[in-house]
C-alpha cells in the first residue's frame, strides 16, 4: 500500500459518518436506477425492485467490504472496544478502583525507579558531546589512580595534541561575607579552560580567560545560577559587584546557565594561580578533567600522555619513575559501586511488586470472568468470534492498565519528591531526577506489558468456556481449572513476597548490626562545625596557631560549653591524609592515617589514654614534635618494625607543610597510646592505624571545631558565630552537625535500602494477603451449599473452619516452599550490602516465614469464619 | 441464475472498471456496473454492489476522481472519471494482464 492510500485511509477514520452517508446514498440511487431499467422491460414495480436488489447482491457484506477497503477497520474496532471497556469498568467501580490502585502502585514504583536508573546510568551527561569528556590521573600502577602534581599537569597541557581542553581542579572552600550572614561556600579552583571541557558558556558575562590564571592576575570568579539566585537575589548588576571571599574582593565575570552545575556541590569557581612552592613534581594535589578532540579515542589520548610522561620521567622524583597515566570516561566514577548495587536491588524489588500486582489483577479478572461468562457466551452465540472476544477483553484490560499507568505517574512523582532529599548528595551532579518523556514512555511500555501479562490468561479463559454449558450453568457452578489457575497465581504471590520480606529483614538486621558497632567515641552532647583559614590572612603556621589558641579560649568562655577541641578530622568521616611512618635505623615502614588534634581532643570524645600521656598544651611550635598513636598502630609497629613499648621512642612521620604543597619526614617522639576510635565508615573491617600529631605544632588551614555542651545547637550557635566574628569577621562557620547526626549519616547508605525494600516487602505481603483472601472468599461463596449440607449432616463449625483454613494454608505452604528456593538463589546477590549478616541468615528466614504465615492465617480466617457461621437452613432454602 | 457464469477473476475488477471508464468517460456506479455486464454479455457473474468497494480503493489510489452530478432519476450521485495517473495505470494493468496471460498460455501449450 502506498503512502497516499495510507493517508487516505487514515483520513477516512475521521470522515467516517460522511462516508457512510455517501455510500448509502449511492446504493439507493443505484437501486432506483436499476429498478427503473427493469420496469422498462415490463416488470411490475414490485418485481423490478426485487430484481434490482437481486442483481445488486448483499448490501451489508458489501458495506463491510467498503469499510475495510477505505479505512483501517481494526482502529475502529479498537476504539469501539476501548469505549466498551471504559463503560464496563465504570459499571464495576469496586473492581476498577482496586485494580487501578494495585496497578498504579506497581507501575508507579517502577517508573520512579526507572527515573533514577535512567538519570544515573542511561541518559547521556547533560553536556554537548559528553562522550568526549574524560578524567585524567596519574597511575602508580595499572588500574590504580592518583592525583596529579602541578608540573606534570602543566607539561601535559603544553605538549598534548589529543585534547581541546585539559583543566586542573582542586576543591576548596571560601567564606562569603557582605551578602547576609557570613557563610562558607564550596569553591572549585580550576584552570581557565575548565568550562570548555564541559562545553558550557556563561549565561551572563563570560567564563575565564587565559590571562586570569597567570600569577598576579586580579581575582575573578564564576558563579552558578543557583548561587546567583540564592546569595545575590538574582542581582542583574552582579558583574559590577565586588564579592568578598575570605575577606578579599573578587570580580564576578560570569554567571552559569541553570542546569547541571546547580546540582553540583560547588557554587563558585575560581582560577587556580600556582604559587612558586606548588611548582613541583612530588605533591599530588590536583585532579584533572579534559575534553578529547573530535575523533580522538580514550586509548589514543592515554598513549600520547604516557609517551609525554616517559619523556619527562627524568624530572620526576625517583620513587615515582615508573608511574603511568590513566585516562577514563568522565562518568566512570560518578556513581559508587555500593549505590549502583543498592539501586539494582531496589529495582529488582519493585519489579517483583509489579509482578505481584499483575498477579492480583489477573486474579480479580478471573473472578470477574466467572460472572461475565454468560455475557461472553451470549455474544459468542450471536456470532462474535473467539478472537474478537479475546481482543475485546484484552482491550478492557488495556484500559485498566493505562488508567493504572496514569495514576502510577502520580505515585512516581510523589515517590521521587519524597526520595530527592533522602538521596541528596549521594547522587552525582549530572543526575537530573524527574518525570520526563522517557519515564512516561517507560510507564506506557510497562502498562502494555502488564496488559499482556494480566489480560491474556483470563481473557482466553473467559472467552473459551464451553458456551452452552456456560449459559445453562447457574451461579453455583465452579470450574476446577479456573480455580487451579487462581490458586497457582496466589501461590506465586506468596513465594515472591517471602523473597521480598527476607530481603528486607536481612537489610534491617544488617542495619541493626551497624548501629551497634562500637564507635569508641562519645556521640551525645557533641556539636561540630568547621573553619577554613584563608591563605591571604593566615599565610603561615604561626598565624594559624595563634588563631587556634584564641578561638578555643574564647569559645570555652561561652557559658554552658564544657569543652572545646580542634582537630583536622572528625570520627566516622574518614581521615583524608595518608602518610608513612618509619623507625630511624630500621628498614621498611607502615602507612598511617594522619590526624592533627589539640590537647582536648581525647577527653572531649572520651578516648582513654592507654599508655604515656595525651597531647598537651605545651606541645606548641618550637618544642620537640610529639605523636600519639592508637592501639592498632602500636600493634603494627610491633609486628612490622619490631618496636615494643613505643612510648618514648622516636619515629619519623611523613608530614605535609602548612601550604599543603610539599612535605617532609621529621622525627617525632611517641608520647602516648590511645584506644582505637572508629575513624571511617562503620562497615569497614577492623581498625586503621592512626597517628595523632599536635595541631599547634603542625597547623593546617581547615580545622573542625568540637564543642562538648548540654545546650542544644540552635541555642549555642549564635554565640559561637558572634565569638568567631570577634576573632576574625571575614571567617564563616562550615556545616554544623552533632556527632549523633554524623553517626546517623554514616548509616544512611544502609538505612535507605532497608526502608525501601522494607516498604515494598510490606506492600507485597499485603497484596499476597489480598490474593489469599480472594481465593478463600471465592471458594467459600462457591461452596455455601456444600457447607450447608455438611453442617445439616452434623459437621461442626470447627470442622468447616479447619477444612477451609487447611485449604488456605496449602497455598501458603506451597508458596513458602517455592519462595525459599528463590530466597536461597537470590539473596546471595545482596551479600555485598550486608554487614555481618549471612545472606542465608536462619533467624531472618524463619522470621520471614512466620510473618508470611501469620498474614496468610489472617487472610484465610476472615472469609472462613463467615463460612462457619453459615445457617444450613437458609443456604439450602436459597439455593434449593 | 445460470451456473455457466464465472466469478470475476481475482484482481481483474480494477482493470474492468478502469477500462470501462477509459472508454465511457465520466460515469456513475450503476452505469459502470451495467457496462461491465453488457460488455461481458452475461458471461460474468457480477454482484453490481461489488464495484463500490473497488471504486473507493481506486479513488484512494488516485487513479479515479469523483464529482457530484445528478442521475437520470434526479438524485445526487457520484460520477467517476479517470485521472491522469489513472490513464497510465490502465496501460500498466493491461500490460500486466497480457504478460500474465501469455505466461499461463505457455504452460497450457506445454501441457501434453
Amino acid at each position: 500500500m502506498n503512502q497516499r492510500r495510507g493517508l487516505a485511509r487514515a483520513l477516512a477514520l475521521l470522515r467516517k459518518r460522511r462516508l457512510e452517508r455517501e455510500l448509502s446514498g449511492e446504493i439507493e440511487a443505484h437501486l432506483e436506477l436499476a429498478a427503473r431499467d427493469a420496469e422498462r422491460t415490463g416488470m411490475s414495480p414490485e418485481d423490478a425492485r426485487l430484481a434490482a436488489h437481486r442483481s445488486f447482491g448483499g448490501i451489508e457484506p458489501m458495506k463491510e467490504e467498503h469499510r475495510e477497503q477505505r479505512s483501517f477497520v481494526w482502529v475502529e474496532t479498537l476504539v469501539r472496544d476501548f469505549r466498551y471497556g471504559v463503560s464496563s469498568l465504570w459499571n464495576d467501580p469496586g473492581f476498577t478502583l482496586v485494580a487501578v490502585a494495585v496497578l498504579a502502585l506497581g507501575i508507579g514504583a517502577n517508573a520512579a525507579m526507572f527515573s533514577l536508573v535512567d538519570a544515573l546510568f542511561l541518559k547521556p551527561l547533560p553536556f554537548p558531546h559528553p562522550e568526549r569528556i574524560v578524567r585524567v590521573w596519574e597511575a602508580p600502577e595499572l588500574g590504580s589512580i592518583n592525583g596529579i602534581n602541578t608540573m606534570d599537569l602543566l607539561d601535559w597541557k603544553r605538549m598534548n595534541t589529543a585534547f581541546d581542553a585539559l583543566s586542573a581542579e582542586r576543591p576548596a572552600t571560601a567564606a562569603l561575607t557582605g551578602a547576609g550572614e557570613p557563610v562558607r561556600l564550596p569553591v572549585m579552583l580550576v584552570s581557565a579552560d575548565y568550562f570548555q571541557v564541559f562545553g558550557v558558556s556563561a549565561q551572563i558575562g563570560r567564563t575565564f580567560r587565559k590571562e586570569e590564571e597567570e600569577s598576579g592576575a586580579s581575582a575573578t570568579i564564576v558563579i552558578s545560577h543557583a548561587t546567583w539566585q540564592a546569595r545575590f537575589g538574582g542581582d542583574p548588576e552582579i558583574l559590577d559587584r565586588a564579592v568578598m571571599l575570605d575577606g578579599e574582593p573578587h570580580q564576578v565575570v560570569g554567571v552559569l546557565p541553570p542546569g547541571a552545575f546547580d546540582r553540583d556541590e560547588t557554587s563558585i569557581w575560581k582560577t587556580l594561580i600556582y604559587k612558586p612552592e606548588q611548582m613541583n613534581r612530588g605533591f599530588h594535589w590536583l585532579r584533572a578533567v579534559a575534553r578529547l578532540k573530535p575523533g580522538v579515542t580514550i586509548e589514543q589520548a592515554q598513549q600520547e600522555l604516557t609517551a609525554i610522561d616517559k619523556q619527562l620521567s627524568d624530572l620526576s622524583p625517583d620513587w615515582k619513575r615508573d608511574w603511568g597515566v590513566a585516562v577514563e570516561r568522565f562518568d566512570k566514577r560518578l556513581v559508587g559501586e555500593k549505590l549502583r548495587q543498592s539501586i539494582y536491588i531496589a529495582f529488582g524489588a519493585v519489579v517483583m511488586v509489579l509482578l505481584i500486582a499483575c498477579a492480583n489483577v489477573a486474579n480479580l479478572q478471573i473472578a470477574r470472568g466467572v460472572t461475565r461468562r454468560k455475557e461472553m457466551a451470549l455474544r459468542a452465540a450471536l456470532g462474535a468470534g473467539r478472537g474478537r472476544l479475546t481482543a475485546q477483553l484484552l482491550t478492557e484490560t488495556l484500559v485498566l492498565c493505562l488508567a493504572g499507568a496514569v495514576a502510577g505517574m502520580g505515585i512516581a512523582y510523589g515517590l521521587l519528591q519524597a526520595a530527592k532529599p533522602l538521596l541528596g548528595t549521594s547522587l552525582p551532579f549530572t543526575a537530573d531526577l524527574g518525570l520526563d518523556l522517557r519515564v512516561t514512555g517507560f510507564a506506557l511500555g510497562a502498562a502494555l506489558l502488564v496488559t499482556l501479562l494480566v489480560g491474556l490468561l483470563p481473557s482466553i479463559q473467559t472467552s473459551f468456556g464451553n458456551l452452552s454449558q456456560a449459559i445453562n450453568q447457574g451461579a453455583r457452578g465452579s470450574s476446577s481449572s479456573r480455580e487451579m489457575v487462581r490458586r497457582t497465581i496466589v501461590t506465586c504471590e506468596v513465594a515472591v513476597s517471602l523473597l521480598l520480606v527476607c530481603g528486607a529483614l536481612l537489610l534491617f538486621k544488617s542495619l541493626l548490626q551497624l548501629q551497634q558497632v562500637e564507635t569508641g567515641v562519645r556521640l551525645s552532647n557533641v556539636i561540630t562545625t568547621s573553619v577554613d583559614l584563608p591563605l591571604g590572612a593566615y599565610p603561615n603556621s604561626e598565624r594559624a596557631a595563634a588563631f587556634y589558641g584564641t578561638i578555643s579560649e574564647r569559645l570555652r568562655a561561652i557559658s554552658g560549653v564544657e569543652q572545646v577541641s580542634l582537630s583536622t578530622d572528625l570520627p566516622l568521616e574518614g581521615v583524608r591524609q595518608g602518610m608513612g611512618i618509619s623507625v630511624p635505623g630500621r628498614d621498611g615502614g607502615s602507612t598511617i592515617r594522619y590526624k592533627r588534634v589539640d590537647e582536648n581532643y581525647f577527653s572531649a570524645f572520651g578516648i582513654p589514654i592507654l599508655a604515656g600521656r595525651s597531647i598537651q598544651a605545651q606541645d606548641r611550635a618550637g618544642t620537640p614534635l610529639v605523636v600519639v598513636i592508637n592501639e592498632e598502630l602500636a600493634a603494627q609497629l610491633k609486628l612490622h618494625l619490631e618496636l615494643d613499648n613505643p612510648v618514648g621512642k622516636i619515629v619519623t612521620v611523613g608530614t605535609p607543610n602548612y601550604l599543603n604543597s610539599t612535605g617532609s619526614s621529621p622525627p617525632m617522639e611517641v608520647v602516648g597510646v590511645v584506644r582505637n576510635e572508629r575513624i571511617g565508615a562503620l562497615d569497614a573491617a577492623g581498625s586503621e592505624p592512626v597517628a595523632y600529631v599536635s595541631l599547634a605544632q603542625v597547623p593546617r588551614q581547615e580545622v573542625k571545631l568540637i564543642l562538648l555542651t548540654q545546650i542544644p545547637p540552635a541555642t549555642v550557635l549564635p554565640e559561637v558565630r558572634a565569638t568567631l566574628r570577634q576573632v576574625d569577621p571575614t571567617l564563616a562557620l562550615g556545616e554544623v552537625r552533632t556527632m549523633e547526626q554524623i553517626h546517623e549519616r554514616s548509616l544512611s547508605g544502609a538505612t535507605q535500602p532497608a526502608w525501601v525494600i522494607g516498604v515494598f516487602g510490606a506492600v507485597a505481603v499485603l497484596l499476597a494477603a489480598l490474593g489469599i483472601y480472594g481465593v478463600v472468599a471465592h471458594s467459600v461463596s462457591q461452596r455455601r451449599r456444600e457447607i450447608g449440607i455438611r453442617m445439616a449432616m452434623g459437621a461442626r463449625s470447627f470442622d468447616v473452619l479447619s477444612h477451609l483454613i487447611r485449604n488456605g494454608m496449602m497455598i501458603v505452604g506451597l508458596g513458602l516452599a517455592i519462595g525459599l528456593v528463590g530466597t536461597f538463589a537470590l539473596t546471595r546477590l545482596m551479600q555485598s550490602q550486608l554487614f555481618q549478616v549471612s545472606a542465608l541468615d536462619p533467624s531472618v528466614i524463619v522470621a520471614a516465614c512466620v510473618c508470611v504465615v501469620l498474614v496468610g492465617i489472617v487472610a484465610t480466617l476472615l472469609p472462613a469464619s463467615r463460612a462457619a457461621m453459615v445457617e444450613p437452613v437458609t443456604v439450602l432454602r436459597d439455593e434449593g | 441464475m445460470s451456473r455457466e457464469k464465472t466469478e470475476v477473476p481475482y484482481g481483474t475488477l480494477d482493470l474492468l472498471i478502469l477500462k470501462t471508464l477509459e472508454t465511457g468517460g465520466s460515469m456513475h456506479g450503476y452505469s459502470i456496473a451495467r457496462r461491465i455486464e453488457q460488455v461481458s454479455e452475461s458471461l460474468l457473474r457480477l454482484s453490481q454492489g461489488s464495484v463500490y468497494p473497488a471504486l473507493i480503493r481506486l479513488e484512494q489510489e488516485g487513479w479515479i476522481r469523483t464529482e457530484w452530478g445528478v442521475s437520470e432519476t434526479n438524485r445526487k450521485v457520484k460520477f467517476y472519471s479517470l485521472t491522469r495517473s489513472g490513464r497510465k495505470q490502465v496501460q500498466v494493468e493491461v500490460e500486466n494482464w497480457q504478460k500474465a496471460n501469455a505466461l499461463v498460455a505457455r504452460f497450457l501449450e506445454a501441457a501434453p
